[in-house]
């Protein structure tokens, strides 16, 4: 059994509780456990760092220390959240002085960062540690039947000098998990796109556009599903597609999938059990 | 010197280029034309364009100067990404093509078309003149011409890598938010707002900031990376976006524009609950009127489904919040004292 800490996203303890869900269904089957981190906090969502870089790197700093104490990497299953926790990493690790100056402070909670513990996408652990022979092999109901889109999001790829793992003018990691899992990948031109997230309640009709593109090429392109490895994707690509669609005149609709679902359903559990109903767009 | 003759035969091949077309005078719609030229290692995209230019198709039209990577004029698609001509290898370009041996080459995005690759920069220029993106010198009159301005090497470090951006519109190109809205004033703009509000000879950083948090300013940016990672210079862009926002937040405060809330909002939030209270977002946001207004419909549609975040009394707080609030908070006081420091400086 492999074990990780689990970073608990806020979206996926409110508006895509499926995601930890669907992953509570199949973890034990991959030979994973991930130990959820119930005193983890919100990683500032892109957004403390400039809001205040110090608490930004606190509060990260106590996220991924949180994990050290348990001697564990921290796996986190939101792009944003990602690269969040891995540019604060980043910027400990390469200045001491505040390392030092958080430190001083995490004291006080018996806690300490020292930059040992890896922070990780969950999609990540699923290819490179669980390794795409063994996801192959427990699969029981294989996607081949499915054309789908993969939607990789960009805090998973980009700056890529804090993510690293893909190539972010070609990723490959997610397309390997889709044939890993029986499924058929579709050429997709937007799968390193943006979705338009970060400015949905400031520019709504720029961030609308930014969705509707990736949604039309899916829908055109004859894709059964888009599946995404971000909640926030998701909730932009699912929760705001009809809207998005009908600013760009687009009388079609798609569904969204979780990575988490989308290995359920090859693994065998229910779109039922793995919350795939609760989607906006079924 | 066979062998040298052999080596350099076998880093040569034919090499397809596929290149855009388009005379709006003439042509009714765009088109691409394939030119294969026997091409050696070591040939750029630039070279190459050069010479189908001179020996296969003189109408072919592109912008192109010091052919070394300084002074930005060859910006352009190559395999679908905005980059400089001059600096790109056919080689290395050959493993990025999606029809093997054949190399895409297309003009920058979201800039209007001129002819082929050829784009027209004035509405990239005519930002930055809205912006007022130069130092208006506080340097008196009477002094000018005779005394150096000089600014310490701290200060220059802030801008250093900013100073590098030879306006080639790469970034521009690869903007999400651009491609939506071509009023948004685009990483490269707001590159060199932030170069200007930071400089201590600049006097009108106000104004600047007055103007850089309106509609279509700042805070339209929707954190995607693709300006940094597309930057031929390598100049982390969003750090200075987000530089611009942080003295947006310290100098206006949150008050009059929806991003500076929004992202106030985090900061409330994580102090009070360790999480986000995602349900009064968008009122915390815009106001209660453009809450009803633009997110009733699918908020229906969410409680239907479930999928409602839950309302602020019942986010749960993170497990041990009463530690994290005290560290949280002894954390604003170094703040505090940081600022304090500075405005001794």
């Amino acid at each position: 059994m492999k074990r990780y800490a689990y970073y608990m996203s806020c979206i996926n303890e409110s508006m895509t509780k499926e995601v930890d869900r669907s992953i509570d269904f199949w973890q034990k089957d991959l030979g994973l456990e991930f130990v959820k981190l119930h005193e983890g906090t919100c990683c500032g969502g892109s957004n403390l760092d400039y809001v205040s870089p110090k608490h930004f790197a606190l509060v990260n700093a106590r996220n991924i220390a949180l994990a050290e104490k348990m001697g564990l990497d921290l796996v986190v299953s939101c792009n944003t959240c990602l690269m969040t926790i891995r540019t604060a990493k980043k910027k400990l690790d390469e200045t001491p002085a505040l390392k030092k100056e958080v430190n001083d402070i995490l004291k006080k909670e018996g806690l300490e960062y020292r930059g040992t513990s890896e922070v990780r996408h969950l999609l990540w652990v699923l290819v490179d540690d669980v390794g795409l022979d063994t996801i192959k092999a427990k699969v029981t109901v294989p996607l081949k039947n499915y054309r789908i889109a993969p939607f990789y999001g960009c805090h998973i790829l980009r700056p890529s000098t804090v993510l690293g793992r893909d190539n972010p003018l070609a990723p490959s990691s997610l397309d390997q998990l889709i044939e890993a899992l029986g499924g058929q990948t579709i050429p997709f031109e937007h799968k390193n796109r943006c979705c338009g997230f970060h400015t949905l309640l400031v520019a709504e009709e720029e961030s609308l556009n930014v969705a509707a593109e990736a949604l039309e090429e899916a829908i055109n392109s004859k894709a059964d599903f888009i599946v995404t490895p971000c909640p926030l994707c998701h909730t932009v690509l699912d929760g705001y597609q009809s809207k998005a669609l009908k600013q760009a005149h687009i009388d079609s609709s798609i569904p969204v999938f979780h990575i988490s679902e989308m290995v359920g359903l090859a693994l065998g559990y229910t779109a039922k059990q793995l919350g795939i109903k609760r989607h906006i767009v079924c | 010197m066979t062998e040298i003759i052999d080596q350099h035969q076998e880093g040569k091949r034919d090499v397809t280029f596929r290149v855009f077309r388009f005379n709006p005078q003439v042509d009714s719609k765009p088109y691409f034309d394939d030119y294969t030229i026997s091409a050696e290692r070591g040939i750029t995209v630039l070279r190459s364009l050069n010479y189908i230019k001179e020996h296969v198709d003189a109408t072919l039209s592109f912008r192109a100067f010091c052919q070394a990577g300084i002074c930005g004029s060859c910006g352009m698609r190559v395999n679908g990404i905005s980059k400089l001509a001059c600096t790109s290898q056919v080689w290395d370009e050959l493993d990025k093509c999606r029809e093997p041996g054949i190399i895409r080459v297309e003009p920058l995005r979201s800039l209007p078309m001129i002819k082929d690759l050829i784009v027209d920069m004035d509405p990239l220029v005519d930002k930055m003149t809205r912006y007022s993106n130069w130092i208006d010198s506080t340097m008196p009159l009477a002094d000018m011409g005779k005394k150096e301005f000089l600014i310490s090497e701290e200060e220059f470090q802030q801008y250093d890598k900013a100073t590098d951006c030879i306006l080639c519109a790469s970034c521009v190109s690869e903007c999400s938010i651009l491609r939506a809205n071509k009023e948004y004033v685009s990483p490269a703009v707001l590159l060199k707002s932030y170069r200007m509000n930071v400089d201590s000879r600049d006097g009108i950083h106000d104004l600047r900031l007055a103007e850089l948090v309106k509609d279509h300013g700042v805070w339209d940016c929707t954190h995607c990376y693709r300006c940094q990672e597309s930057c031929v210079k390598s100049i982390p862009i969003m750090e200075a976006i987000h530089a611009i926002r942080e003295d947006a937040l310290e100098s206006r405060g949150p008050r009059d524009t929806s991003g500076a809330k929004h992202a106030e909002a985090f900061m409330e939030d994580i102090e009070k609950k360790g999480k986000l209270v995602e349900a009064t977002l968008p009122i915390r946001t815009n106001g209660v009127v453009w809450t009803l207004r633009n997110l009733l419909p699918m908020a229906m549609k969410m409680i239907v489904k479930r999928r409602t975040p839950p309302p602020p009394p019942l986010v749960k707080s993170a497990k041990g919040i009463k530690i994290f609030r005290a560290m949280f908070r002894e954390m604003t006081e170094h703040v505090k004292q940081d600022h304090l420091k500075s405005h001794k400086k």
